[in-house]
């Protein structure tokens, strides 16, 4: 009895690092932006009605969500056949496509932007060849949603992808297989079967991309149309600029706690284990 | 010594005096004891540079002649952060001890109390020149916002003041403008007509109201300096409101620019030591060597900045000195700003201003 209740202690003793780590790097710093959110100079609730009451920061707020959200979607949509194939063809061919949707990690974000400000430009190859097709003038592509969008959804791809296929690699072939030899359709085995289970890392992808997204600022300042702003931008702005410490942990304990709401309410009406139901 | 007040550099003490201790306890035991040679760590001087191609040409000729003149090493931290200066004089902990701070963040700076004293400072006044010293900082050089458009987008001549820059109607073709409140409100009212000496305190109101024009024909706002040149280069804009560095560049690899001097807008930048500098006395010397004529003017040609120091026009090649905003003949030109008239504006101009984009 001792020496598994010993055990057990050690066990609890290799969560401290981890522990540790995130009190030090993650909570504290938290507590902080709670602190000042309330506490600039004195003790203030102005730094949260001023947000509250200004149309302005909901807007921006927002327009944030609804960018992320679609961003989102966009990635699932182009991830999640990607990563089915390349769970079921399996191979050469899967770790190729792997190694290529890993290597885009070692390129920065903001290269990755600037490249598709050439590629997007008014002399880039993608208007030259849509005058050559004959549609001319070539509209503009560059600094409109379009471009922000089409960049954002391909520098997030890759984190998609990988929490997809992770799930799932896991999932038993044989279930499918069994279904099939039951008399389901492919299509339904696939709907009733693998979709279903593939569910956790639809939820771990989009949950990782959407709040990547919401962080996203430069990618639209670059290419996006002029009036887009996104809220981590303001919150940098208000640091940088106007050293308003008080406003800027107060619109980022909103734009937490907006996150966390949405989150709640999808697992309350939706549930975030049964995305498919 | 500069040292001992350092949060860096006392711990080098307390470990030095342990060391020598230790040392020296080592020598009564055993005499002769082990030579010391190093007695003495090199000072360090913590600056804060923007990064990029301007803290390559600082590197080279303003940094490493200090550091070889005095035996010093200069490290350097970037970007330049007006929130980082304010934190470290509150904090007490200190990242650089130097930095540069444009006309409008001076004035902020110094009404906040984030800088050092320049009249106590031990700078040698009589190598500086008449106006070098402002808001307790020293003049360095500057950068000026001009009209510069694409040639070949007209072939007949372009805008040649910001008035003709905000008439589409004369002028079609998209522009670009900084994302800079300050900058894009003075310009607003220079192209409305206002006489550059009455610029300050801005007129917001009729500075929006001119804006509101134009507003449908700037296809982007730039932020980045590099990302103004290349929307320049890419012909993605047909005329924009650009620093003069990127236009100088381009003209230089045949690219068909043309800049516009008159009533470019002048930004100053001056070094300042940041308040409470344990390294303050060394840092005011190296002040001292950065704003000297031979330096300066290597440091601004590299990167075509005007030097502030008149004198630093006796090292510039004549045909060099053409495309800076501070040579004698294009001082005349541009327009400078007195921000000490605006500094209580500018934040609630910012805003305002991030709002009308937004709308």
């Amino acid at each position: 009895m001792t020496t598994l209740r010993n055990e057990r202690a050690l066990l609890w003793l290799l969560l401290l690092p981890v522990v540790g780590f995130l009190a030090v790097f993650f909570l504290v710093p938290l507590s902080q932006v709670l602190y000042f959110s309330v506490m600039d100079p004195g003790f203030t609730l102005k730094h949260y009605t001023a947000f509250i009451t200004d149309g302005f920061y909901w807007k921006v707020l927002f327009g944030t969500f609804q960018t992320a959200a679609f961003v989102t979607v966009l990635a699932l949509l182009m991830a999640y056949p990607l990563a089915y194939m390349v769970v079921r063809l399996g191979g050469a061919f899967a770790t190729t496509i792997l190694l290529i949707v890993t290597m885009s990690f070692w390129t920065s974000f903001l290269v990755r932007t600037f490249a598709w400000m050439v590629i997007l430009g008014n002399n880039g190859p993608l208007r030259a060849a849509m005058e050559m097709l004959g549609i001319v003038p070539a509209p503009q592509l560059l600094f409109t949603r379009f471009s922000s969008t089409l960049a954002m959804v391909h520098l997030l791809i890759p984190f998609m992808v990988l929490a997809l296929y992770s799930v799932m690699k896991k999932i038993d072939p044989n279930l499918t297989r069994a279904a099939r030899s039951l008399g389901a359709s492919p299509f339904d085995a696939f709907r009733r079967i693998f979709l279903p289970l593939s569910a956790p890392g639809i939820v771990n992808g989009c949950t990782l991309v959407f709040i990547m997204c919401l962080g996203f600022y430069v990618t639209p300042v670059l290419l996006g149309s002029p009036r887009e702003q996104m809220i981590a931008g303001l919150i940098g702005q208000q640091i940088e600029e106007f050293l308003e410490f008080g406003e800027a942990s107060a619109t980022s304990v909103i734009l937490l706690a907006v996150t966390l709401t949405v989150f709640a309410l999808y697992n309350r009406f939706v549930g975030l284990d049964k995305l498919w139901g | 010594m500069t040292d001992e007040k350092t949060n860096m550099g006392s711990k080098l003490v307390v470990n030095r005096r342990k060391a020598l201790t230790l040392a020296g306890a080592t020598a009564a035991l055993s005499f002769p004891g082990p030579f010391i040679s190093r007695a003495h760590a090199r000072d360090v001087l913590y600056v804060n540079t923007w990064g990029g191609p301007w803290e390559e040409s600082a590197k080279v000729n303003l940094f490493e002649p200090f550091m070889r003149e005095n035996n010093v090493e200069i490290k350097t931290v970037s970007p330049v952060s007006f929130a980082k200066l304010a934190a470290q004089v509150k904090t007490g902990v200190y990242e650089f001890d130097v930095t540069t701070l444009g006309d409008a963040d001076i004035v902020r700076a110094n009404e906040a109390g984030l800088l050092e004293d320049v009249s106590k400072a031990p700078l040698d006044k009589s190598a500086l020149w008449d106006g070098a010293i402002f808001q307790n900082g020293v003049a360095s050089h500057a950068f000026a916002t001009l009209i510069s458009y694409r040639k070949d987008k007209f072939p007949n001549g372009g805008p040649k003041t910001w008035a003709d820059f905000f008439d589409p109607i004369k002028f079609p073709g998209s522009r670009c403008l900084q994302r800079h409140a300050g900058r894009v409100l003075a310009i607003a009212l220079l192209a409305d007509g206002v006489d550059p000496d009455k610029l300050f305190p801005l007129d917001l109101d009729r500075a929006f109201a001119k804006l509101d024009k134009i507003k449908p024909h700037i296809r982007v706002w730039w932020t980045q300096g590099p990302q103004s040149g290349q929307l320049l280069r890419d012909g993605e804009v047909d005329m924009i409101g650009i620093w003069q560095t990127y236009p100088v560049r381009l003209i230089r690899e045949g690219q068909p620019i043309e800049m516009i001097w008159d009533k470019a807008l002048l930004d100053r930048a001056y070094w300042v030591v940041a308040k409470g500098s344990p390294r303050a006395a060394l840092a005011w010397k190296f002040v001292q060597t950065a704003v000297r004529g031979d330096n300066v003017s290597k440091f601004s040609l590299a990167n075509v900045y005007g030097p502030l120091n008149p004198k630093a026009f006796d090292f510039v090649p004549a045909e060099d000195a053409k495309l800076m905003p501070t040579s004698p003949e294009n001082i005349k030109k541009v327009v400078l700003q007195d921000t000490t008239k605006a500094s209580d504006q500018l934040a609630e101009a910012s805003k305002q201003f991030d709002r009308w984009i937004a709308r």
